[in-house]
């Protein structure tokens, strides 16, 4: 084990629930100037920490070789690519009050599709609103690096927004097409900001957690060490603690690894928190602070000589221990029954998503969307809207974007305006007459694409032009505008059927429903005893925490008859999880066996494609075909499968997760107690710790859906298989309204069932009118 | 307490009905959900299945039509914001939901038609007392002489009946008439009218001024006649020989029946079934009316007064104080007034006259302008709906037969409605083409499947929508007139002994090759778009679809406005009825095959050609159905003769010279009324909806190539005639 040293830098000491100090602004999106930072006579040690400075060689793997200065990554994406010809990103960055008062400057690497004109494009970079710098976009041959001043006067403490913006022209072509071509990526791992001085490196108070930042390649991690870890009294606890760390550091990939010793401290995006009795901590970390042999302590440190900040949350025993991890927990905590108004992106995405709830209307200036004026041919702007979990209108719903557009003369007629929700296109509408001012065209977006969560909704206008059908030398970098988008433009969401279902792992991604209202602790099950399985739990759990938007309190059970009537989640590597729980979440039991060994994967590969072999011979020529000619057109046309034609749901066969998928996630409902069970599992342990850190990326997390869903490396995607059998639960207080827009969703994918009542009905009515005829007026 | 029960059970179900038919659920949806229905209303329609079948097929249809209703109403109409699209649009979506209460109403009216009734023959014995008005403005004295004469010849007992004629044309107004020639005209009609009543046996009535038009007449004819009964023919309508005898008696059940109406059966084509030729074998454009409205009205005690043909009772007119003459529909008025105090009405389905219609497009267009004002006037006078004493089905029914006569405004949007696309590129309409599937081309089908059931063999598909168009291009400016000054429109009598000698273009035909020009234009336009406009082919295909049905219309309508020359000059009747034949020396058997008011056509055994010369005075002789046994002598003139044979074929000219030949007339022609509901019964059968549609798109091309040659051929002639000028 190596040696440490360490020198404590902030303590905050905590007694009995309720010590707390004044709770910190969870919102972080406010810059917190008011609030109390480190208190002055802390400020003292730190300014010795370089004097006492040895072994300046071990900093080697820290992420700053330069000691006095301090590199943060900003990009909080594996990489970040701009396209096609005007494009941004924009999230926030939480600084430090010292970050913030240190100033510094923005260095970041990017590079070029080489078919991009440099004279008449442009990179721009904003912070806080504020353009720091831009240039040609000019790096189509190897990548050129950028340095901006960051002036101290525009950092603040909190949050920080970053925009990349760029504005992209072909070389010599002119077409839609061609615009597609147009790329520049920033390289995550070589964007940075970098401070003056050592202090920036510094976490000093509990709301500085949220500065933890991100690694080389966007990923942010906790390192949980308890060296008790395998106690059945730690489990809950840590899990508690994950949440919360989860919540306060809020970004787009989180992962947790729980352990018993002390992982390689001082690297980028990471932080390291002890949690454990003095004596349990003692042994790997000496100098903690003295109060924790009395009363709880939750404290910041630096190690030595790694310098890196650690989260020290100890105290006598271990109620102290949880008392401590509570005043991390509980500062994010947040009642359950509210719904939230926005839904918190910022640090992946801004402007954040507000959550609608029922029917309303959202002007694009309040989505984020400014008016724009475009000269090119295809625009194409975003904005972000979140729907609860108990949205229910995906199979009939239909929000409207009303749209204020202009363009001029120039825009030949075959020009659309094309809407994507969450990468689905949505909605097409062509631009008609030539020329004109649009106000408020409204254009159907069906609902079908949106999922619990926040939903991004892509907005692209393509533009014919006669110029560009000629592409005269030149006329590619025209930048007289020819279309504009005005920011009254309006979302406007009618009012959805609102009820929860159970399962839906949608649900789960979108808002951790139905753990997030629970009102009773989670069951828990979980190999404690073996790191990667908890490890795993932390990271799930604390997606899950973020995705609600507060921590769940956590018990921890050893049999799922225990669960009784609370939701339970397993986590384990398949042989780990008990049969019962395999049987109710429709897995197949011999894949408990059968799982992450080759052999299987290889005859199921083989069976398969003799299956379609014969398939496809017999298919040829016979009226079959024909048939399924038929089939594939109305799918096409209309789509409608004869899947979808059916009365009752099929029977859900047990499910055998292929062998490429290296995670499963399946939820049921648990009849009797109108409860969840949902199991995390793969084929290892390693498998499972690799697999959810990798699927708590925001990107992926969000395509979760359904009963089953599972994740393949191959191809890094999540599928789903849907829930046929669900359970409703109701989430609001009882209205024919709402129960209408439910009945009109179910109805809207049980199609039959829908054509068959409404023929029944009208069977019964055409019966009754037969029968009151025949007594009213005349008969003969 | 019964009914209410069933009546909330029915009330039930049509809320659940409502209630999912108003789920805003998805397209997929709504697709399956209209083919399931349109198979299972198509089966139905394929087995023809009645009684409580029939109903559930309407209830389909109205499920579908009421799908279509929401779905347009919450998700089709254009911005407010957009107003040269709204306002177009919203016009549209009014026409349709017009056309759609129209529906709703006439599906109330016709839901459960009642059965023909039976024979309900007065009690001998205890016949009533009945005075039979032949009200007249300008009819001639030989069609005059048929009618009366008819109506002498009915069947009951002579001293119970008395026949009027009610002569406004020779009026003490008229032959005073400052207009010399008129006063002249009417001086000499008055003689002549009164010399033929003298010698048929017939009181002849005329009055001072010709106040309140028709229904002044008979208010006049009313306070000089004492029958318990009134019986009214127009001066066209000739009454068969049983007309009183299959009437009376319903007045013997009901004491506060005021009304026994009787259908009006024609024995020559109007305008449109001359020019298209579909007299002999399609119904008749009145039979729809006659023979399914009347006895769906009559389900709910809302049979109307049609003018004539009917048989009214005094004490109950004269609880209104007569007939009614605020509208110049007074016959419906009337009706309308009578079912208000509480007075009952009855219609016997079965053809008991035989009367003429317009023969001209111009005198068809001014009868139906007569209606649809008079109609138009009842709707703005009494405004049924309100109008207090009436049952709630009543008031229904009366709203369904005044509200049709507005259906010039919706055919006239239907018509213009795809140009504001074609030509401005409006949309004024905004769907989808899978919704446009889903929904309107589910609303058509059913709304023709619908009316195919309901009307099926009394109206061929496309039909009425034929009738409607040739209307609506005139029909409309006169609507408007009348909702402008509903006081204005004054009684004009319907001219309908006309005939046309050659082919002509009708007078009032130009407008139709306007409208004919400007849709083939817009056919073009469609063809031109979806060429040059590919991305949005979709929609001017559907557009351009509704179009071309509108185009469709218009060139059958301009068949429908080429008047067919015609040798005869009233259609003749089939009647199979012995007679003897005589050129003078003897008598020959011989067949009478048929008649018309003008002559027979008769089959002679063993007579020689050379025995007849064309114009030769002729006589039959055949013992006549309203008589004393005794055979009568009828002289004629010969017109053709043609042999077979043993059988020679002889037509002949009537000439008649004293009135008791003009009975003789009437008694062939008129005498069975069993032979009129043959014919009918002949002309009915439905050919269904894809053979309908079939037959009507021949018959549209047809016609529309007809009347382009009629057309260029008036270009040419008149082209002439000022080159004679010249």
């Amino acid at each position: 084990m190596k040696r440490l040293s360490a020198f404590v830098v902030a303590l905050l000491t905590c007694g009995p629930l309720g010590a707390q100090p004044a709770p910190f602004d969870m919102t972080g999106e406010r810059p917190i100037e008011d609030q109390a930072p480190a208190p002055k006579q802390q400020e003292q040690p730190s300014r010795n920490g370089p004097a006492d400075g040895i072994e300046g060689e071990k900093i080697q793997l820290a992420p700053v070789k330069d000691a006095a200065s301090y590199r943060r990554h900003i990009v909080p994406f594996a990489s970040l690519s701009l396209t096609g010809e005007v494009d941004e990103r924009a999230w926030s960055v939480y600084l430090t009050p010292a970050q913030a008062a240190a100033g510094g400057d923005l260095i970041f690497e990017y590079q070029n599709a080489v078919v991009i004109a440099p004279e008449s494009s442009v990179l721009s970079v904003f912070v806080n609103g504020k353009l720091v710098g831009e240039g040609p976009v000019q790096a189509g041959e190897k990548p050129e690096s950028r340095r901006y001043k960051l002036p101290s006067n525009l950092l603040r403490t909190g949050s920080n927004e970053i925009r990349f913006r760029v504005q992209q022209r072909h070389r010599t072509d002119c077409t839609v097409e061609s615009t597609y071509e147009l790329w520049t990526e920033i390289a995550s791992g070589k964007a940075y900001i970098q401070f003056e001085g050592r202090d920036a490196a510094r976490l000093t108070t509990l709301e500085d957690i949220q500065a933890v930042g991100v690694d080389a390649s966007g990923r942010t991690r906790f390192n949980i060490v308890a060296p008790a870890f395998d106690q059945p009294s730690r489990t809950a606890a840590l899990m508690r603690l994950a949440q919360g760390l989860a919540l306060l550091g809020h970004m787009p990939a989180q992962s947790f690894d729980v352990r018993g010793d002390l992982p390689e401290l001082g690297r980028a995006g990471e932080l390291t928190v002890l949690a454990g009795t003095v004596a349990e901590l003692q042994p790997l970390f000496p100098s903690l602070p003295g109060e924790a042999s009395t009363t709880a302590v939750t404290a910041l440190v630096e190690s030595r000589p790694e310098r890196a900040p650690i989260l020290v949350l100890t105290g006598p025993d271990w109620s102290a221990v949880e008392g401590a991890i509570e005043s991390i927990t509980r500062v994010t905590d947040k009642p359950a029954n509210v719904a939230r108004d926005v839904i918190e992106t910022g640090r992946w995405r801004l402007p954040q998503a507000p959550q609608v709830i029922s029917g309303k209307r959202l002007p694009f200036s309040a989505l984020g969307v400014s008016t724009t004026e475009f000269s090119g041919r295809r625009f194409r702007t975003a904005f972000a809207v979140a729907v609860p979990p108990d949205f229910y209108a995906n199979a009939y719903g239909e929000a409207t974007v009303l749209l204020d557009v202009g363009y001029t003369k120039a825009v030949r007629p075959g020009s659309r305006i094309d809407i994507y929700v969450n990468g689905s296109i949505a909605s097409t509408v062509p631009l008609d007459s030539s020329g004109g001012l649009v106000r408020h065209l409204p254009i159907n977006v069906t609902l079908r694409h949106f999922h619990p969560g926040a939903n991004l909704i892509e907005l692209e206008a393509v533009l014919l032009t006669d110029a560009d059908r000629t592409c005269a030398p030149g006329t590619a970098a025209s930048t007289e505008p020819r279309f504009a988008l005005f920011d009254t433009s309006e979302f406007a969401m009618a009012d959805f059927a609102r009820i929860g279902r159970l399962p839906d792992l949608a649900a789960a991604a979108g808002s951790a429903y139905p753990f997030r209202s629970s009102a009773k602790p989670i069951a828990l099950h979980v190999d404690r005893a073996e790191t990667l399985s908890l490890s795993a739990a932390a990271t799930f759990l604390a997606r899950l925490a973020v995705a609600g938007g507060r921590p769940m309190a956590i018990e921890t059970i050893t049999s799922p008859i225990a669960s009784a009537d609370r939701e339970a989640l397993f986590v384990g590597a398949m042989p780990q999880i008990p049969k019962s729980v395999l049987t109710e979440a429709g897995i197949d039991l011999n894949s408990q066996i059968s799982w992450g060994s080759s052999a299987s994967s290889e005859v199921l590969a083989d069976s398969r494609a003799a299956f379609d072999a014969w398939q496809t011979r017999l298919n040829g020529g016979t009226w079959r075909s024909h048939l399924r000619g038929l089939e594939d057109w109305v799918k096409d046309t209309f789509d409608i499968s004869l899947n979808s034609l059916r009365l009752l749901p099929p029977d859900e066969a047990p499910f055998a997760p292929p062998d490429t998928a290296t995670l499963l996630i399946a939820q049921s409902s648990n009849p009797d107690a109108g409860t969840t069970w949902t199991l995390v599992t793969s084929p290892t342990p390693e498998h499972l710790r690799d697999a959810v850190s990798t699927i708590s990326d925001v990107r992926r997390w969000s395509q979760m859906s359904g009963h089953i869903s599972i994740y393949e490396p191959v191809n890094d995607r999540i599928s789903s298989i849907p829930a046929q059998h669900f359970e409703f639960v109701e989430t609001r207080p009882p209205s024919l309204a709402n129960y209408r827009l439910v009945l009109a969703n179910w109805l809207s994918s049980n199609i039959l069932v829908y054509a068959v009542l409404l023929v029944c009905l009208v069977v019964l009515l055409g019966l009754a009118t037969a029968s009151l005829l025949a007594r009213l007026g005349r008969r003969q | 307490m019964r009914k209410v029960f069933v009546l909330a059970v029915w009330a039930f179900i049509s809320l659940c009905v409502v209630a999912i038919i108003t789920l805003p659920v998805n397209l997929q949806t709504q697709l399956i959900a209209s083919l399931l229905i349109v198979t299972l209303m198509a089966i139905i329609k394929l087995v023809d299945a009645g009684g409580r079948w029939r109903l559930i097929a309407l209830a389909f249809g109205t499920a579908v039509v009421l799908r279509y209703v929401y779905w347009r109403t919450t998700g089709t109409l254009p911005p407010i914001n957009q107003p040269e699209n709204f306002i177009p649009g919203f016009l549209l979506y009014l026409a349709e939901m017009y056309s759609v209460m129209m529906l709703a109403l006439s599906l109330f009216v016709v839901a459960m038609p009642l059965p023909p009734r039976p024979s309900r023959a007065a009690t001998p014995g205890d016949y009533p007392k009945v005075d039979v008005f032949v009200p007249s403005y300008n009819e001639d004295a030989s069609l005059l002489a048929n009618t009366l004469a008819a109506a002498k010849g009915m069947d009951y007992p002579a001293e119970k009946l008395r026949v009027w004629l009610l002569d406004d044309g020779g009026t003490l107004q008229k032959r005073n008439s400052t207009n010399l020639v008129e006063a002249q005209r009417a001086t000499a009609r008055n003689l002549e009218l009164q010399k033929l009543c003298t010698d048929l046996g017939v009181r002849y009535l005329t009055r001072d001024r010709n106040e309140h038009a028709k229904a002044g007449n008979l208010n006049n004819g009313m306070s000089h006649s004492d029958g318990d009964l009134i019986a009214v023919f127009d001066a066209d309508h000739a009454p068969a020989r049983d007309f009183l005898l299959e009437t009376v008696g319903y007045f013997e059940d009901d004491p506060r029946l005021f009304l026994v109406q009787t259908p009006h059966f024609f024995l020559n084509p109007d305008p449109l079934e001359r020019n298209l030729r579909t007299f002999e074998k399609m119904p008749s454009e009145n039979e729809m009316f006659y023979g399914i409205i009347q006895r769906g009205l009559d389900k709910w005690n809302a049979a109307f007064f049609c003018g004539s043909a009917a048989v009214l009772r005094r004490k109950a007119l004269e609880d209104t104080s007569g007939f009614s003459g605020k509208s110049i529909t007074e016959d419906c008025e009337t009706a309308l007034a009578l079912h208000g105090r509480g007075w009952n009405s009855v219609y016997v389905d079965r053809p008991l006259i035989a009367g003429l219609q317009p023969a001209t497009f111009a005198s068809f267009i001014g009868q139906r302008s007569r209606w649809a004002q008079g109609m138009m006037q009842i709707l703005m006078f009494r405004f049924p709906l309100f109008k207090g004493g009436l049952t709630i089905p009543q008031r229904l029914c009366y709203m369904s037969s005044t509200l049709f006569w507005l259906f010039p405004f919706p055919r006239t949007i239907f018509l213009f409605a795809p140009l504001c696309y074609l030509f401005f590129d409006l949309q004024i309409f905004t769907a989808s083409g899978g919704e446009f599937m889903g929904y309107t081309l589910a609303y058509l089908v059913v709304n023709l499947m619908m009316q195919n059931y309901l009307y099926g063999s009394f109206r061929w598909p496309w039909i009425s929508e034929l009738y409607e168009y040739v209307q609506t291009v005139h029909l409309l400016p006169a609507v408007v007139s009348v909702v402008l000054n509903p006081r204005k429109p004054t009684f004009k009598v319907t001219a309908k002994d006309e005939s046309i000698q050659e082919s002509r273009l009708s007078e009032i035909g130009r407008p139709f090759f306007v409208v004919f020009i400007v849709l083939f234009i817009a056919l073009l336009v469609t063809a031109y778009r979806v060429y040059t406009e590919p991305y949005k082919a979709d929609i001017t295909m559907v557009v351009g679809g509704w179009n071309l049905l509108n185009l469709i219309m218009a060139g059958c309508a301009l068949g429908v406005v080429s008047e067919r020359g015609e040798k005869a000059a009233s259609r003749r009747v089939k009647v199979s009825r012995r007679c003897e034949f005589s050129t003078g020396e003897r008598w020959y058997p011989a067949t009478i095959e048929d008649v018309s008011a003008n002559g027979v056509r008769i089959q002679v055994y063993g007579l020689a050609k050379d025995d007849l010369s064309v114009e030769a005075r002729t006589e039959i002789r055949f013992e006549p159905f309203a008589g004393d046994g005794a055979i009568e002598i009828l002289p004629m003139a010969v017109r053709n003769v043609e042999v077979t044979g043993d059988i020679t074929a002889v037509g002949c000219r009537f000439l008649p010279e004293v009135a008791r030949h003009h009975s003789l007339v009437a008694d062939l022609l008129f005498a069975n009324s069993r032979q009129w509901s043959e014919f009918q019964h002949k002309r009915r059968g439905n050919p269904g909806l894809v053979r309908g549609t079939v037959w009507f798109l021949w018959l549209a091309f047809y016609q529309m190539g007809r009347g382009l040659i009629y057309f260029f051929r008036s270009l040419g002639s008149s082209r002439k005639e000022a080159r004679g000028v010249r």
